[in-house]
């Protein structure tokens, strides 16, 4: 499962970030952060063949030393950052897909909220609740 | 990667070059010395040859070298194979000296939505390069640093020169060939000797160094000895000449960095270092990476006690040039700047033209010599040995290969060649080859070398080889093959994981990475690059990370983000290595891509390591700023970490501040919400003082309310009208007491002196920490009187006279009360994320401008909750406490007016500020004594208010406005009442005046004529009749106060603004006010309805009566008080009419015996008979006069028409008529301007009543156990007769079903103004009720009618009777065929106004019935107008009479009246 998941908004800063309590969180800042130089080839990439018809999903953006990020742009150009613990094998990238698909429809539901202003970083229980599920419960298993 | 100075084929070429030792005689190292060198040194800056040189390829080809460098060096014996700590320190020190020059080009790029500025160029990378790369050590698998030839030098000053060659020769020999000394390294066995004679000039004895060199010649050959002349200066000419200096650009920078390393030193091992890493010993941020953060702070402290103790002796020992020349310090620190002192421009020509010869007649042809050698050695070897070697091979060794890789691992890297071995042959060639640039065959030969090793699996020379094949491919000119990137990252791997040999590796690494940079390959350069980062080297780390960073910004696409991340790593490492300087200089950098881009976490992290680097390195200031952009940001840190933030801020803080003290710095924090700052001019008042109550006022409790405002601007407006004889002056502002945002805040506000200035400043704690402020106050500017106080300039200008608090403050003393008195708060204390508000206080002494600039206070983290580790640490927070002061800066509202201002962002100008003082005003404060809170509608209550002046000055002019004018009076002058004064006295004393009368049943109403002048005020001021209409100063007075709930039930809030002005005039201020703001509660109590009608008594009856006509008022009140248990019951005590034309006559009531008691929703129904009053007086000039009559129902007579009765009435009543009146007279002149209009006034006003009914009544309250007894007054205005008029405004039923009308009404004036015509006559007709007619005798029966016309308007009215039969329909036709009228049957008259007239007509019926009589048919239209107007009467109901057939003697008449 994820180790950290990350919303960032058109104009690349943070709408949502959320990392394993137990580890560095300055860290997955920095790489999600990094992660967008990614996702910006990516797209500008495929956006020259392709137009319209992307595909959201951008796959592994790269990999670290310790970890796997993967990266999906909706087509308002908000990005989804999910990043996964390298020694987690078992993911397979239909499972990421679909995870982010999730967490895609999630926030789709918090933009439908007429009382969420749209820029500000989000703040739903339920979105959290989605993340959560999403990832590693360190706290259960440490 | 980023740019350098230099090419690459320049680089590489330059990175191997020919290696040349240099043994000198004693003597020669004397002479050389002299110039403050060795001869290595001395040689250095000449050994780039300008000429090209030749040699011959083994095919006798004709190879061109160019732009061949050599490298000269001293013979070092000492071991020197692994990159020793010495070394690896020498190279920090490089880069420590290379710092980027202030002001040197910067790069902008712009990618994305970042705008970069960064330095191209890393020339501390290029000296770390270029240091690393010859400091290689020689190793056994490569021979390219492997010395190829040998200079002996020796001078001609000694006493047998040979003798010194053949010394120096053996002792060459010896260090090549004795074992001894596995360095340094020889290229070939047979080293090229070259012999150098060197010759003092400056020692004379040329002849004799001529003739030793020609003695070399014979021995040695021309091409192998060389006479180098130099030191031809005199040290006396020294001043004269400026001779270039080249040695300094290769030395110099070794004195340059000694000297920096001293600073860095002092700076590194000050006190506050070990401070302030023992301050964030506790709580150590957890953004720091993991273990890298302990290494972070130990690190650099035991790189700083290794560099500063061994400063220059360390450096000159460990340095390898250095070494030998065996420098004292003092003479090194003497004639840092004087190299080559001895050496004119002669001698550098000298020098570079030897070693020109050196190179072009010793080295290459031995070079050549040399390849040759070594390819035929190796073309013999080809058909036979190399075959035979490796069929042996293969025979012998074949089966075990694979298994010598996986047995004994470490034979893959430590496989020795003996030296003579023959792939070591053609490696020799290989790189003798690439030495002098023939690069196609030493490609040939590494490929050659690189398939032999990788058989042998001797890893280690496999990789050199692979290397340098690949660098040559790449030297190729003409290039017939694409480099082999896989070759270098073989050879990098090998290196690097099978030989564990991270220098070469790293050398591979660099080469590679800047080969592939100039192709354009910047993404694989950086993963190259960052791949070499590894734990064993910091500096190295850092410095590749650094390149990689600038890879991934110099791609097509420039990646800003892994730059940044990159340079945060590399900064990061640098940090560790003890490189602060650029620590600082890469997070700087990064921080450009992370700056307010929402990703706070990673922003604060910079910031802090940038503020500590900083603070460390002596840029406390920017550290300050660092460590402010933490605290002042939202941040998402946890609340101990905020904690450890402030509290190292405020220690950098701290030290800064202890720098310079004469001005104090700004503080971030609290943040201080500045447009919400709120001034208040004034005392703070007194809410109540006993049973007093005070007026209200204004305070800082209250919100702004921009209605309010706007209301209390209006009613101040009234009252300066007022006192301005009706006209509001063009200089008119609005009093404002209490200044915000939304005020009018152009103007400079007035302040009175000796009046405090409450400044409200709202800070807000951004922290999760509590803040601890004390010691707070304001920091104003103040300029006396005089000085003109407008614009900027002007306070400019005057910024000599100008006194400030601003030093007393800083001091901390006791600030200057002379001028301004300054309150201080001593304690501020704000929790975590708290917004407060901190209310300060000035008091001016003196008239001037004052401004008041800013806040001043301590700053301090409050202890929180949390317990404190330790003492210590306690300590610590408590000297933790820094003044400082923020500024009060207020930005006015955005201007919106002109096109520019909508443009541009412009804003306004804000002087809440800024407040002139005036002289002393007087002051006045207002009292309310007895006042309620909850009244019944209409119920009267006597207050009292007290008006004191409490200043120093008279005051007068004393006015009040309200928003509800009929809420209360003072009394008219004429009228009032004698009543006590003092209010204790008249606790239960009714409000009104009464006299007693016994009451008579049928009494008539006694009336009073007031003018309607005594009771008028203007509409909504009203002036306070205090005695001499002035108020002394320390005076108080009080006044009566006579209020009246308001008609309608519910909370009103009513408003009250009392004016006065001083006794002395031409002050700038011109008046004051004080606001008062009472609700009042009102219940229901009664409702009075009132009608009238005209009477229809016939008008020889009324005759008598006074007046021309009677009308009957119906009056019906309703208990609807709701409160059953309060109020018992109301008494109607009395009623009173008042009116100009009416007045009530008298009470019909059929009850009228006893006075009207109504309990709960009981009504009553009371008649009263109206009369016009007067009508002579009602016509004369006194037609405001009033006349007032009152009827009482109970025992004693309420004198109406004073006070309160009087003014409540003309205050209630009187507003509404004109406005209504008004509002009829639009309507019908937009409706029809035709003379209609008249005609309506005129009808109209034969149908005014204009009588106002006063209904005055008692309620008996049970409160609290007493019984209480409330009077009031209701007022009902009765505007025309027939119409029901209410003391309660009906809207409320009427708006609540109204029907949306989509379409606009049309109006009907015409139908409207027939009905109100149909009045203009009355008609009566008299007849006798039955009468009887002898039909047997006389078949006709004539009967007398009387048809009594009375005109009730006041215009003559043109009538016209038709009796003749008009039957519309058949029925009625049958009825009236049965009578007739006879005689004239049209009349024709006309009526003066109210004139009666009597109209005796004859009624013809033929037999006895009952008839209708009434079958007249009147048309009225006023005398002037045309026929149109001509309107039918009302039909009225009918007439009946009975006319009987007589059969006996008819009786007498009877007169009916029926109607």
């Amino acid at each position: 499962m994820a180790v950290c998941i990350a919303v960032i908004a058109k104009e690349n800063y943070p709408l949502y970030i959320r990392s394993v309590p137990t580890q560095n969180e300055l860290k997955f800042h920095y790489t999600v952060h990094t992660s967008l130089d990614v996702v910006e080839e990516k797209i500008s990439a495929v956006g020259k063949s392709l137009g319209d018809q992307r595909e959201l999903y951008l796959g592994l953006l790269y990999p670290t030393e310790d970890y796997k990020v993967y990266g999906y742009v909706t087509n308002s150009k908000v990005k989804f950052v999910i990043v996964v613990d390298s020694s987690n094998t078992s993911l397979r990238d239909n499972e990421i897909r679909s995870m982010f698909r999730k967490l895609h429809n999630s926030f789709t539901d918090v933009m439908c909220n007429p009382f969420h202003s749209p820029g500000n970083t989000i703040q739903s229980k339920a979105f959290d609740g989605i993340v959560s599920g999403m990832m590693v419960q360190t706290a259960s298993t440490v | 990667m980023a740019q350098c100075v230099q090419s690459v084929q320049e680089f590489v070429q330059d990175s191997f070059v020919p290696m040349v030792a240099v043994l000198c005689s004693e003597e020669a190292e004397r002479v050389t010395r002299k110039n403050n060198l060795n001869f290595a040194e001395l040689l250095r800056p000449f050994c780039r040859l300008t000429s090209e040189g030749h040699i011959r390829d083994p095919n006798n080809q004709v190879q061109v070298v160019k732009n061949l460098r050599i490298c000269v060096n001293n013979v070092v014996t000492s071991p020197n194979t692994a990159f020793s700590p010495a070394q690896r320190r020498v190279l920090n020190e490089v880069v420590l000296s290379c710092q980027p020059q202030e002001g040197t080009a910067t790069n902008v790029i712009t990618a994305g939505d970042c705008d970069l500025n960064f330095s191209a160029t890393t020339p501390w990378f290029e000296a770390y390069r270029e240091n690393f790369l010859q400091s290689m050590p020689a190793s056994e698998h490569e021979f390219l640093n492997h010395y190829l030839a040998c200079l002996l030098v020796v001078s001609s000053t000694e006493t047998v020169p040979v003798e010194q060659f053949l010394k120096l020769s053996q002792e060459q020999h010896r260090i090549q060939h004795s074992g001894d000394y596995t360095n340094p390294k020889w290229f070939i066995p047979n080293t090229l000797k070259y012999y150098v004679l060197l010759h003092d000039m400056s020692e004379g004895g040329e002849q004799r160094a001529d003739s030793v060199y020609e003695d070399m010649k014979q021995r040695y050959g021309h091409q192998g000895c060389y006479l180098l002349k130099m030191n031809s200066r005199t040290f006396s000419a020294e001043e004269d000449e400026q001779i270039p200096d080249p040695w300094s650009q290769y030395l110099h920078r070794n004195n340059l960095q000694s000297q920096e390393v001293l600073d860095d030193a002092a700076v590194n091992s000050a006190a506050v270092e070990n401070n302030i890493s023992a301050a964030e010993g506790d709580s150590h941020p957890s953004t720091e990476k993991g273990e890298a953060s302990n290494s972070l702070e130990s690190h650099p402290l035991q790189l700083d006690t290794a560099s500063s103790s061994g400063s220059l002796h360390t450096l000159s020992a460990v340095n390898p040039e250095l070494k030998k020349g065996a420098r004292d310090p003092e003479s090194l620190a003497g004639g840092a700047g004087s190299h080559g002192a001895s050496l004119t421009l002669n001698d550098h020509d000298h020098i570079r033209q030897f070693i020109q010869e050196f190179t072009f007649r010793g080295l290459l042809p031995h070079i050549e010599k040399n390849i040759r050698q070594l390819n035929d050695q190796l073309v013999s070897r080809k058909g036979l040995s190399r075959s035979l070697f490796t069929a042996t091979k293969k025979w012998f060794g074949g089966g075990k290969v694979p298994e010598k890789g996986i047995s004994e691992p470490k034979s893959t890297c430590g496989l020795l060649y003996p030296p003579e071995a023959p792939e070591l042959q053609i490696r020799k060639m290989a790189d003798l080859c690439f030495l002098v640039q023939h690069y196609e065959l030493a490609y040939s030969c590494y490929h050659t070398a690189k398939k032999d090793f990788l058989s042998d699996q001797a890893m280690l020379y496999a990789a050199g080889a692979l290397e340098m094949a690949a660098v040559s491919a790449f030297l190729q000119a003409g290039a017939p093959r694409p480099y082999p990137a896989h070759y270098m990252d073989t050879a990098i791997q090998t290196y690097r994981d099978v030989c564990k040999n991270m220098v070469l590796a790293e050398r591979c690494a660099l080469l590679s990475a800047e080969i592939l940079k100039s192709q354009v390959k910047y993404s694989d350069a950086a993963t190259l690059l960052i791949k070499m980062t590894s734990e064993d080297s910091d500096l190295r780390s850092a410095l590749l990370l650094e390149q990689a960073a600038h890879c991934f910004i110099n791609m097509r696409n420039p990646m800003v983000r892994k730059f940044a991340f990159h340079m945060i790593l590399a900064g990061h490492r640098f940090s560790k290595a003890g490189q602060r300087r650029h620590a600082l200089r890469c997070y700087c950098q990064a921080m450009q891509v992370y700056k307010e881009r929402g990703w706070s976490l990673a922003e604060d992290h910079i910031n802090f390591t940038i503020g500590r680097q900083s603070f460390t390195l002596s840029h406390p200031e920017n550290a300050v700023t660092a460590f402010r952009q933490i605290l002042t940001n939202d941040s998402r840190q946890t609340a101990t970490q905020q904690g450890a933030f402030l509290r190292e801020y405020l220690y950098v803080y701290k030290s800064v501040v202890l720098g310079n003290e004469d001005r104090l710095p700004q503080l971030p924090l609290p943040c201080i919400h500045s447009s919400a700052t709120r001034v208040y001019f004034g005392h703070e008042r007194r809410l109540a003082e006993g049973e007093k109550q005070a007026a209200t006022h204004v305070s800082l409790d209250q919100e702004y309310d921009q209605d309010l405002a706007a209301m209390w601007c209006h009613l101040e407006e009234q009252l300066v009208a007022a006192a301005n004889r009706g006209i509001v002056p063009a200089t008119f502002q609005p009093t404002q007491c209490c200044l915000n945002s939304q005020t009018d805040n152009l103007r400079f506000p007035l302040a009175v002196a000796e009046e405090p200035i409450i400044v409200e400043v709202t800070f807000r704690n951004p922290l999760k920490v509590p803040l601890a402020l004390s010691n707070l106050s304001l920091l104003w500017r103040f300029t006396a009187e005089g000085a003109t106080p407008s614009e900027e300039k002007t306070t400019e200008e005057s910024a000599g006279e100008a006194v400030t608090n601003e030093e007393a403050l800083t001091e901390g003393t006791t600030p200057k009360d002379d001028v301004v008195t300054t309150e201080i708060i001593l304690e501020f204390l704000m929790g975590p994320e708290e917004t407060k508000l901190a209310r300060l206080r000035l008091l001016p002494h003196s008239t001037g401008q004052l401004n008041i600039v800013g806040v001043v206070y301590n700053l301090a983290a409050a202890s929180s909750g949390e317990p404190t580790p330790s003492s210590e640490g306690q300590q610590a927070l408590e000297v933790m406490v820094v003044r400082g002061r923020q500024d009060l800066k207020i930005q006015g509202p955005r201007l919106n007016q002109t096109k520019e201002d909508k443009m541009l962002v412009r804003h306004g100008q804000d002087r809440r500020l800024d407040p002139i003082i005036t002289p002393p005003m007087p002051l006045m404060e207002v009292f309310f004594l007895q006042f309620p809170t909850a009244l019944l509608c209409g119920e009267i209550r006597k207050a009292y208010v007290e008006f004191c002046n409490v200043s120093g000055g008279a005051l007068c002019g004393l006015r009040v406005a309200s928003t509800h004018p009929d809420f209360f009076t003072f009394g008219s002058q004429t009228t009032t009442p004698l009543t006590p004064v003092s209010p204790t006295s008249a606790e239960n004393c009714s409000a009104y005046k009464t006299t007693a009368t016994t009451r008579q049943p049928g009494s008539v109403a006694s009336e009073t004529l007031v003018s309607a002048k005594d009771f008028s005020q203007l509409s909504g001021v009203m002036e306070i009749p205090i005695e001499g209409g002035t108020l002394q100063p320390g005076e108080s007075t009080q006044l009566p106060l006579w209020l009246r709930g308001p008609d309608q039930e519910g909370v009103h809030e009513i408003n009250f603004l009392f004016y006065y002005e001083s006794t002395t005039k031409g002050i700038k201020i011109s008046h004051r006010v004080l606001r008062h703001t009472v609700f009042i509660c009102a219940s229901r109590s009664l409702s009075v309805q009132a009608s009238a009608c005209r009477s229809s008594v016939p008008p020889h009856h009324s005759v008598d009566e006074k007046g021309s006509g009677g009308t009957l008022v119906f009056v019906d009140v309703e208990n609807i008080n709701t409160s059953e248990a309060g109020v018992r019951e109301f008494h109607i005590i009395q009623v009173s009419s008042s009116s100009r034309h009416w007045c009530l006559h008298k009470c019909i009531n059929p009850a009228n015996d006893k006075d009207c008691k109504l309990t709960s929703r009981e009504r009553a129904k009371l008649c009263f008979r109206a009369t016009r009053c007067k009508p002579h007086q009602a016509t004369s000039a006194a037609v405001e006069k009033y006349t007032f009559a009152d009827l009482n129902l109970g025992n004693e007579r309420i004198i109406s028409s004073s006070t309160p009765c009087g003014d409540f009435f003309f205050r209630g009543c009187r507003p509404p008529q004109p406005q209504r009146v008004d509002g009829t007279s639009s309507r019908t002149s937009s409706t029809n301007k035709s003379p209609a209009s008249d005609i309506s006034n005129i009808v109209r006003k034969c149908n005014e009543l204009d009588l106002n009914i006063i209904v005055i009544w008692k309620a008996y309250v049970v409160e609290d156990n007493k019984q209480l007894i409330l009077e009031g007054q209701l007022h009902v205005a009765l505007q025309t007769i027939g119409k029901e008029a209410s003391s309660l405004t009906p809207k409320e039923e009427a708006q609540e079903m109204a029907l949306l009308k989509f379409k606009a009404e049309v109006p009907a004036p015409v139908a409207l103004l027939s009905a109100e015509l149909s009045q203009l006559i009355k008609t009566n007709l008299h007849y006798p009720e039955t009468y009887t007619h002898p039909f047997v005798q006389e078949s006709l029966c004539v009967v007398p009618v009387t048809l009594t016309l009375s005109n009730c308007s006041s215009a003559p009215v043109d009538v016209l009777i038709d009796l003749r039969h008009k039957s519309s329909s058949p029925e009625s036709l049958e009825v009236h065929s049965s009578f007739t009228w006879v005689g004239q049957t049209q009349y024709k008259l006309q009526l003066k106004p109210l004139e009666v007239l009597c109209l005796t007509l004859r009624a013809c019926f033929l037999q006895a019935g009952v008839y209708n009589l009434n079958t007249p048919r009147v048309f009225a239209k006023l005398a002037e107008q045309g026929a149109m107007c001509e309107t039918s009467q009302q039909a009225a109901s009918p007439a009946l009479i009975i006319i009987n057939s007589a059969r006996v003697q008819p009786q007498g008449d009877v007169l009916g009246l029926l109607d």
